[in-house]
């Protein structure tokens, strides 16, 4: 499970960082952390990127750099 | 300096002397580096304290915008550098590695760190990193008022406590607590050695890590720990951060993997992802003891807005309203003020200098010069202020305001698929304005290579210069598709395009396209104060810097127009024999004679400078005119009530928009049928192919001399200007080709 599975509405939990490099220390520094909670609020109306929330902020991503953040779903 | 200085002691005793009779001359200068979170409110808190004092350049090498201000505070000289707002001062951005070489090299006496109340953890996350420099801290609180309205309780007095710093509650956009930021900044220079900022603990493992670290570096290698500050040289050693290792170039770094084996193999991770847990972790912890939040949140405005601007159905309906609105206002509102600056230089200051100059009894050609050179040239350059004016000001608007991420949020998947960024939309849409402003709006594009990409593709959006060419050319052929035609053109513009942005992105920009990680920022009314300071800088920059390349290009043109002096026939003119030159490449397009060549690369300077050139060759000039010229009175006079008009105008515009009335369409259908000498003289010489490949060229060809010198300011380089130049070129000759050669098979020539 990735976070771009992750319908809208639905809280999540990372889990693991697949991301290598740069992509990977942006998403850190942005606050996408092992153990951080995310949920997701919405997609582009044109179907990518995606909006979450994490640490108390709104972030928006591409669905391809989302792929690379497992999670599992939190009720 | 010091040197001579100390050669010369009487220089030296004079100065002591008059130190001791005012004491007010020993006048300290501090150097405070302002630091911050994107949408933390940095630039806002900037221009309330620096206002016009305010000093826009680039930080060398680079194009990224470097403000600074100098200005006094009770007694002391403030040197405030704003450093480009950052999340964090990792080594990949090319504003982190800016900020921190900065703050590494340049060693200011005093670091402000901007931090946004409402987001306290993530910019808590920068403040961390910027405490492992040791250099002394202040924290402006800012957006404080909006954390207090929702009910934030923040204990900056535990904060202080923790960090070791000063916490200063700022409200940039009221101008509140800016006095009490300055006062904790002269405050810390007169004590330095008391706000060494505290050591935040990392955890003991990580801790007892850079301690070995750190002790190698002074025993081996001294001379680094005395240019670097340590601990934060000792972390970057363990990130192994590409940036630093470079730098410093060290042969032996075993100690370095021994230091930190047990930690990677402890946490199962790369020492990069330990340590920025590890300074979250610690922003999270300040942040819990230092924070109070209600239990229950309120759905917030920016919810709420959002619910429906981002809204699967609504979103984009909107997204292209507000697009429509921007475009319409930023082009109607600027286009009276250029209208009336264009009359003026053309009208009362042309006159002047022919009056001026006739009682000098210059000869013709100096007259001619400073008229149709210099005085055609300054108008060519001011004509463009209103509207880089009204771009500027409504693109800061949409930055600042929030909108333009979710713009990037909303297109950016359309865009995408070219190579571009969701941003890149606005840029390309003004483009159909005019080109110039919509290279300038690229700014709003972080990364150099969305930058260059999107400017490569914005001339073939057609621009407004570009309408008059296909005006003369439509009137004169197709008369019963005015439309279609000219829809057509516009429509290839983009087709083409989006080709190109594919095949560049195949080519020129191979490799990874630039992540999306971007944050939807809280919806914000942006400070006009701060608003008419960006429009007013840049507008500034534009005239001097941009102003006097144009200007001499103009010059330039005049000459290759009239030179040699006293030629008859234009074809004789140095822009006639390069018309000559080139019409045999131009003969397969069907349209090789040296009277669409001149014309053509006269429109070097603006497109719409074709169809001007055109009728100065292909029909022959009026009789004198016999119009009275005007006194200077009237001049003045009517110098005074057409600006009033301008302004009219400009108001009228601005209330038809919202009006959603439109009357640029049916103006330029009625332009279309009007009669005029140069229509019938094309009629003879093109036929409805060569005429349609001949519009679809001007579409194409290389960009006007404004755009160039647009792109060179942006980029600092020629180079993006010649690639666009060469591939446009080649484009427009291949498109042109295939339509009439295409035409001529098909039987239409």
């Amino acid at each position: 499970m990735n976070l771009a599975n992750l319908k809208p509405g639905e809280h999540g939990k990372i889990t693991k960082m697949g991301a290598m490099g740069p992509l990977k220390r942006r998403l850190m520094d942005m606050g996408v952390l092992v153990g951080e909670k995310v949920k997701v609020e919405k997609i582009a109306p044109l179907g990518d990127p995606i909006e979450v929330t994490i640490k108390n902020y709104n972030l928006s991503l591409r669905k391809k750099e989302a792929e690379g953040i497992e999670v599992e779903v939190v009720k | 300096m010091r040197t001579q200085k100390n050669a010369d002691c009487g220089l030296r005793i004079a100065d002591l002397k008059s130190e001791i009779a005012n004491p007010k001359s020993e006048i300290k200068t501090i150097t405070v580096a302002v630091a911050g979170n994107p949408n933390s409110g940095k630039s806002t808190l900037i221009n309330a304290i620096a206002g016009t004092r305010l000093y826009v350049g680039n930080w060398p090498g680079v194009t990224v915008e470097k403000k600074s201000a100098l200005f006094e505070y009770e007694g002391t000289n403030i040197k405030l550098v704003d450093l480009p707002g950052t999340y964090s001062l990792s080594p990949y951005t090319q504003e982190e590695i800016i900020a921190r070489d900065y703050l590494v090299h340049e060693k200011p006496d005093v670091i402000v760190n901007v931090v946004d109340a409402t987001n306290l953890e993530r910019n808590l996350y920068l403040t961390v990193q910027l405490l492992e420099l040791g250099i002394p801290v202040v924290i402006a609180l800012n957006i404080y008022d909006e954390a207090e309205k929702k009910g934030y309780k923040i204990d900056t007095k535990a904060m202080e406590k923790i960090l070791g710093v000063e916490v200063i509650p700022t409200v940039a956009t009221k101008k509140m607590g800016l006095d009490n930021l300055l006062k904790a900044i002269t405050n810390i220079t007169n004590s330095v050695s008391m706000h060494r900022p505290k050591k935040l603990n990392y955890g003991s493992d990580i801790e007892s890590s850079v301690s070995i670290v750190e002790k190698q570096i002074q025993n081996s290698y001294s001379q680094l720990s005395e240019k670097y500050p340590l601990r934060w040289l000792a972390f970057k050693l363990m990130e192994r951060d590409s940036h630093v290792m470079e730098e410093i170039n060290i042969e032996n770094q075993s100690f370095i993997e021994e230091a930190t084996r047990h930690l990677k193999k402890a946490h199962g991770e790369d020492m990069e992802s330990i340590m920025a847990d590890a300074r979250y972790a610690v922003a999270a912890g300040l942040t819990r003891e230092v924070l109070k939040k209600p239990e229950f949140k309120k759905m917030e405005l920016t919810e709420k807005i959002d619910k429906i601007v981002l809204n699967r159905f609504l979103g984009i309906p909107i997204f292209l309203a507000a697009m429509w609105l921007v475009f319409k206002l930023t082009f109607d509102v600027s286009a009276p003020f250029g209208d009336w600056i264009d009359a003026m230089t053309a009208g009362p200051f042309r006159r002047w200098a022919e009056v001026i100059l006739g009682f000098a009894h210059a000869p013709a050609w100096t007259a001619s010069l400073a008229t149709d050179g210099i005085i055609a040239g300054v108008g060519f350059v001011l004509v463009f202020v209103p509207v880089i004016f009204a771009m500027m000001f409504f693109i800061t608007f949409l930055e600042g305001s929030g909108y333009m991420a979710r713009a990037a949020f909303v297109m950016d998947r359309a865009m995408h698929s070219m190579g571009l960024h969701g941003k890149s939309f606005i840029p390309m849409l003004l483009g159909f304005g005019c080109n110039v402003p919509a290279v300038y709006a690229t700014r709003v594009l972080e990364n150099p290579r969305d930058k260059a990409l999107t400017s490569l593709l914005i001339p073939l959006m057609s621009c407004g210069a570009r309408l008059p060419v296909y005006v003369v050319f439509i009137g004169a052929f197709f008369t019963a598709y005015v439309g279609t035609v000219l829809w057509s053109l516009y429509v290839m513009g983009i087709a083409l395009a989006v080709l190109m942005g594919i095949i560049f992105k195949r080519t020129l920009f191979k490799g990874e396209s630039p992540m999306f990680i971007m944050e939807l920022p809280p919806y914000r009314m942006p400070s006009f104060r701060s608003l008419m300071i960006h429009t007013w800088e840049k507008g500034k920059h534009f005239l001097i810097k941009a102003g006097t390349y144009i200007l001499a290009v103009s010059i330039l043109v005049w000459f290759l127009l009239n030179l040699p002096w006293g030629v008859e026939h234009k074809k004789d003119s140095y822009l006639g024999k390069m018309g000559q030159v080139i019409a045999p490449v131009l003969a397969p397009l069907g349209f090789g004679n040296w009277e669409a060549a001149s014309s053509l690369v006269s429109g070097l300077i603006a497109k719409e400078i074709v169809v001007g050139t055109m009728g100065e060759i292909y029909v022959q000039k009026a009789a004198d005119e016999n119009k009275e010229t005007p006194t200077l009175t009237e001049d003045l006079k009517e110098m005074g009530t057409s600006f009033a008009g301008a302004v009219k105008d400009s108001a009228a515009n601005l209330i038809s928009t919202f009006g959603m009335a439109s009357l640029s369409s049916k103006e330029s259908t009625e332009e279309t049928k009007e009669r005029t000498p140069l229509r019938d003289v094309i009629k003879g010489q093109f036929t409805p192919l060569t005429a349609y490949a001949f519009i679809t060229f001007v579409l194409l060809y290389m960009p006007c001399i404004v755009v160039a010198i647009a792109m060179r300011q942006e980029f600092g380089t020629w180079k993006w200007f010649g690639i666009a130049f060469a591939y446009q070129m080649v484009l427009a000759w291949v498109v042109a080709f295939v339509i009439y050669q295409g035409g001529r098979l098909l039987g239409l020539g």
